[in-house]
């Protein structure tokens, strides 16, 4: 450890820690003034901003590029500092359009914020033309670019060439004409492509899904995890009366660092998507009918007493439903009630690439959760074999027929089949009862990673009216075969799944910021990750 | 002044000097025979830092401390990389060497790798220089043909490569770090230190980067001794030195001597620049290169050429590239001609030098223009300050020094750009033409 002054106070680092983080900690959390230093991406050191006084060296030094070294003093409020800070911010704005009132970036642009603190306000500034460079260029198929803006500290070219290793984006040209590009002949549309956006510290990289679309200072923002993979990359769902307007990567060094892919960030456009199932449905002469919850929970109770006194229930769970749903369907529906768990995902399906960064080969958020609660894969022809005129199937979240032909004819060996969730597709257009329940952004709930890490997830937005939290859903049905939970409210599920099932005992005591692993061979993952 | 041994300009002038035949017949390769045959590497460090040769090619480092920085055992391949991207406005000394005596360099180069450990040595040649890049590879060939480079060299058992590259012709990449990302096939533009070159270099590995002057030096130092070396020169800049003088001079041109020698020496000697052109008086000299600050007629007068005296005046010896202006000339436009260089050559990284260099050269192309404002002399001294000593390498310094110095000499003529300080106009109140119109 190193002893260290910063600001007249001293600390302790480790010897040979980046400065500037050290800086950021000794600094009650407020970050240097930066643009291209960027804890994911190796040091450029270009925008000069994080200068700092250090005792014993007479030039200032870049914090980001100086290490923690024992004895140091470091001064970064300093007149001299502050000062220095002021005219390099000067020179960034030189030229620079200060287009801000018709730049998306307002609200979240560094070059805004730092001028706040760090402006000269009466500016000598007048060089007559500015260096006038490319704007509004589609560089890909979700970014666009304008140059003028940039202030060419390199993050996005360091992402393509450090992160992604596509390579795509340079800057191009010297001096005061450098303007940051694509290569000739190749665009940026690589997985990770919109994650140049959130490094963007201006306005220069800007979503086209989200750009014009809302000022963000409206925005208001709810911890998630994406539901797009096994791999759980953490997230903000950012959102403004009711409609949610993007996902960003939450930093989370243990999972997804800083970034996200593409298809994750865009998912959020189902949740306000046409295929929502915004009202329950019966299936009455053969037409599935909207109907009030009244008329469907009576139609049901009645046809799964029509089923005879054979009538069997038949639970199928899902790799998309959270930890508690799926406690609460095998507790509740299984063990209460007595229904049997056929498993939660069709054997071998929603499986893609492992792209070897962040996309996991399992394109589920839960498969691990659920087969901790004991849930397994399944076949078509075990679906076939469950099934049977006294049979009443429960889906949960899972377009089994949409998944296999053979799956989607199994389905019609059962007396009558529920569907809860929250998208239509194949499966819930060939259920007898459909009981719209709720998206990812629309409740909280948990997920557990590829890695066996529980991750939770919060309400960001209302589903639509009709629809109901799928847990309460889950308990209503209990009713009607005649069981009522031992759960009155979500969070009793968490706590009584943690309290009662070994394998979740790790959470009895809450879920940690980066999350929470469940077992011993993940924690050994851990070390070994550093 | 002519009582000095001829170190770097012994051959020029001497026809087919270029050639090995010539090179060999005047005794060349023998103090790389000499070297290799009988000295360990560790001496050929130790004479060499004895001998106090200093870098040519602008900073005067210790070119012996330099190879000691390199470390011994890393595991990877030690690089010796020769900047002959000499492209600062006023220095052409090197191309002397490159272009008449192509094989004492090459002699030099395998005398530095022996020292450091280097089997594959690089020429970097700047862009513009062509010609040169032929003729040097042309000599290599001839080297690597008489055994003189390859493998087994003079049967000592010392390998050595060595590849000639041809720049393309950016000023930036003169700077050491600028010349490694270059020669990667990089954008020229100089890198973050630390890590420095002598540690993680060229290919990440360690590297020494070496000028050309530097390198030719040492064939004479390595045949005649660390002493015999010390004996020219001053104490503690040692040595001879190519000077480039260029301007208003009868005879301008490439001219070596002792460090020490005043500078009116180089301009007025009768072996040299024998005086200014008829009608034309001495105003100010540029003594090392565009880069370092100028020099007015009286300190012109009074300077030597060493790294400590001309450190002395506030300025520097730098490359050696002697700038002489006559009183025909006016300070601003030449400030100007800098300027726009440093402008054009900025590589944009960093944002002082990025921004800065282009609002210099902005302003007094607008004061040149006659739309000069009050507190322009000002303004640009507050850009000034901002880039000095800001960024990562010292091209955004190397605008200003001439800048700063400029104007603090000449600061008549660049106020003479400015408008005089008039009354400002008298503000009309709209209300007043109001009552005007009533």
């Amino acid at each position: 450890m190193a002893k260290i002054i910063i600001d007249g106070k001293e600390w302790e680092f480790e010897e040979g820690m980046n400065l500037f983080e050290a800086c950021t900690i000794a600094r009650g959390g407020e970050k240097l003034p930066h643009f291209c230093y960027h804890p994911g991406l190796p040091v450029a050191g270009v925008c000069r901003m994080c200068q700092v006084e250090i005792e014993g060296v007479p030039k200032l030094q870049i914090a980001c590029n100086s290490t923690v070294r024992d004895g140091m003093v470091v001064n970064t409020r300093s007149e001299r500092v502050e000062n220095t800070v002021r005219q390099i911010l000067e020179f960034h704005l030189l030229n620079h359009p200060v287009d801000c009132p018709i730049c998306d970036q307002v609200g979240e642009c560094a070059l805004q914020d730092q001028y706040m603190k760090y402006g000269l306000y009466e500016t000598d500034v007048d060089v007559g033309d500015k260096v006038m460079k490319h704007k509004a260029q589609a560089i890909g198929e979700h970014v666009m670019l304008d140059a003028e803006r940039c202030v060419l500290c390199s993050r996005c070219v360091r992402f393509t060439e450090h992160i992604t290793k596509t390579n795509e984006m340079g800057i191009f040209n010297r001096g005061n004409h450098s303007e940051v590009g694509v290569a000739p002949g190749l665009s940026l549309d690589n997985d990770y492509s919109m994650c140049v956006v959130d490094l963007c510290p201006v306005g220069a990289l800007t979503s086209r899904d989200f750009r014009f679309r809302k000022r963000v200072y409206r925005l208001s923002s709810v911890d998630s995890v994406c539901p797009g993979c096994a791999t759980g990359c953490n997230m903000r769902i950012e959102y403004a009366d009711g409609v949610i307007y993007r996902q960003k990567p939450r930093t989370n060094l243990a999972v997804n660092e800083y970034w996200m892919c593409d298809q994750g960030r865009l998912l959020y456009k189902h949740v306000g998507g046409d295929d929502r199932l915004e009202e329950p449905f019966v299936r009455e002469d053969g037409e599935l009918s909207p109907v009030g919850w009244d008329h469907l929970w009576s139609a049901l109770k009645a046809r799964w007493e029509g089923l005879g006194e054979s009538r069997r229930l038949v639970l199928v769970g899902s790799p998309h439903a959270t930890l508690e749903e799926l406690y609460g369907l095998k507790s509740l529906l299984a063990d209460a009630a007595g229904g049997r768990v056929l498993g939660h995902r069709l054997d071998g399906t929603e499986m893609d690439r492992d792209d070897g960064f962040l996309m996991a080969a399992d394109r589920t958020p839960n498969d691990q959760g659920a087969r901790r609660l004991g849930y397994e894969a399944f076949t078509a022809s075990e679906l076939h074999d469950a099934g049977g005129e006294d049979a009443l199937l429960v889906i949960l979240d899972n377009d089994l027929a949409g998944l296999d032909e053979a799956a989607a004819e199994a389905l019609g060996s059962y007396g009558a089949v529920a569907y809860l969730g929250w998208r239509e597709n194949a499966t819930s257009r060939v259920a007898d009862f459909v009981l719209p329940g709720l998206s990812y952004a629309e409740k909280d709930g948990v997920f557990v990673n590829k890695d066996g890490r529980a991750q939770r997830f919060f309400k960001a937005v209302d589903g639509p009216r009709q629809a109901r939290e799928d847990w309460r859903l889950i308990a209503e049905l209990g009713e009607i075969f005649g069981h009522t939970p031992t759960w009155r409210a979500h969070h009793d599920l968490l706590s009584e799944l943690s309290a009662r099932l070994d394998a979740f005992g790790a959470l009895a005591g809450g879920i940690g910021e980066e999350g929470t692993l469940l077992d011993g061979d993940s924690a050994a993952k851990e070390v070994e990750r550093g | 002044m002519s009582d000095f041994p001829k170190i770097l300009l012994d051959n020029v002038g001497v026809e087919n000097s270029h050639t090995l035949q010539v090179y060999r017949s005047r005794g060349g390769y023998k103090s790389a025979e000499k070297t290799l045959k009988t000295m360990k590497p560790e001496e050929v460090v130790g004479v060499v830092k004895d001998s106090g040769l200093r870098g040519r090619g602008g900073a005067g480092f210790p070119t012996g401390v330099k190879w000691g920085f390199v470390p011994q055992n890393s595991g990877k391949p030690v690089y010796l990389l020769v900047n002959a991207d000499e492209s600062e406005p006023g220095t052409f000394k090197d191309r002397d060497i490159l272009d008449h005596d192509p094989h004492k360099m090459i002699e030099g180069i395998i005398i530095a790798s022996y020292a450091v450990n280097c089997h594959d040595a690089f020429i970097y040649i700047r862009g513009e220089y062509g010609w040169i890049v032929k003729r040097v590879q042309k000599a290599v060939d001839e080297a690597y043909e008489a055994g003189l480079l390859g493998k087994d060299i003079l049967g000592t058992g010392f390998d050595l490569e060595v590849i000639v590259h041809q720049g393309a012709g950016a000023y930036i990449c003169g700077e050491e770090t600028g010349l490694i990302n270059s020669l990667e096939g990089k954008k020229g533009q100089p890198r973050i230190k630390p890590p420095f070159p002598a540690v993680v270099g060229f290919l990440d590995s360690p590297t020494v980067v070496n000028n050309v002057e530097t390198i030719a030096s040492l064939p004479w130092i390595l045949e005649h001794g660390a002493d015999a070396y010390r004996g020219i020169g001053t104490e503690k800049s040692p040595g001879t030195k190519l000077f480039s003088l260029s301007g208003p001079v009868k005879r301008p041109g490439v001219y070596e001597l002792p460090l020490g020698t005043p500078l009116r020496e180089l301009i007025f000697g009768e072996e040299y620049g024998q005086g200014m052109l008829p009608g034309i008086e001495l105003k100010a000299c540029i003594p090392g290169g565009s880069s370092v600050p100028v020099l007015t007629a009286e300190e012109t007068m009074a300077a030597k050429l060493d790294y400590e005296s001309l450190a002395e005046m506030g300025t520097m010896l730098g490359s050696g590239g002697c700038i002489v202006i006559g009183d025909d000339a006016s300070m601003p436009e030449v400030l100007k001609v800098l300027l726009q260089f440093y402008h054009h050559e900025s590589c944009g990284q960093c944002t002082p030098c990025r921004e800065g260099t282009g609002w210099l050269d902005t302003i007094l192309e607008r004061m040149l223009a006659g739309k000069g404002r009050p507190g322009d002399l000002d303004l640009i001294e507050r850009v000034c300050q901002n880039m000095a000593g800001l960024t990562i390498c010292v091209l955004s310094d190397a605008a200003v020094m001439p800048t700063r110095s400029f104007i603090a000499k000449f600061r008549d003529e660049f106020a003479a750009l400015l408008p005089k300080d008039e009354e400002p106009e008298e503000f009309v109140p709209i209300a007043r033409s109001a009552e005007d119109r009533s």
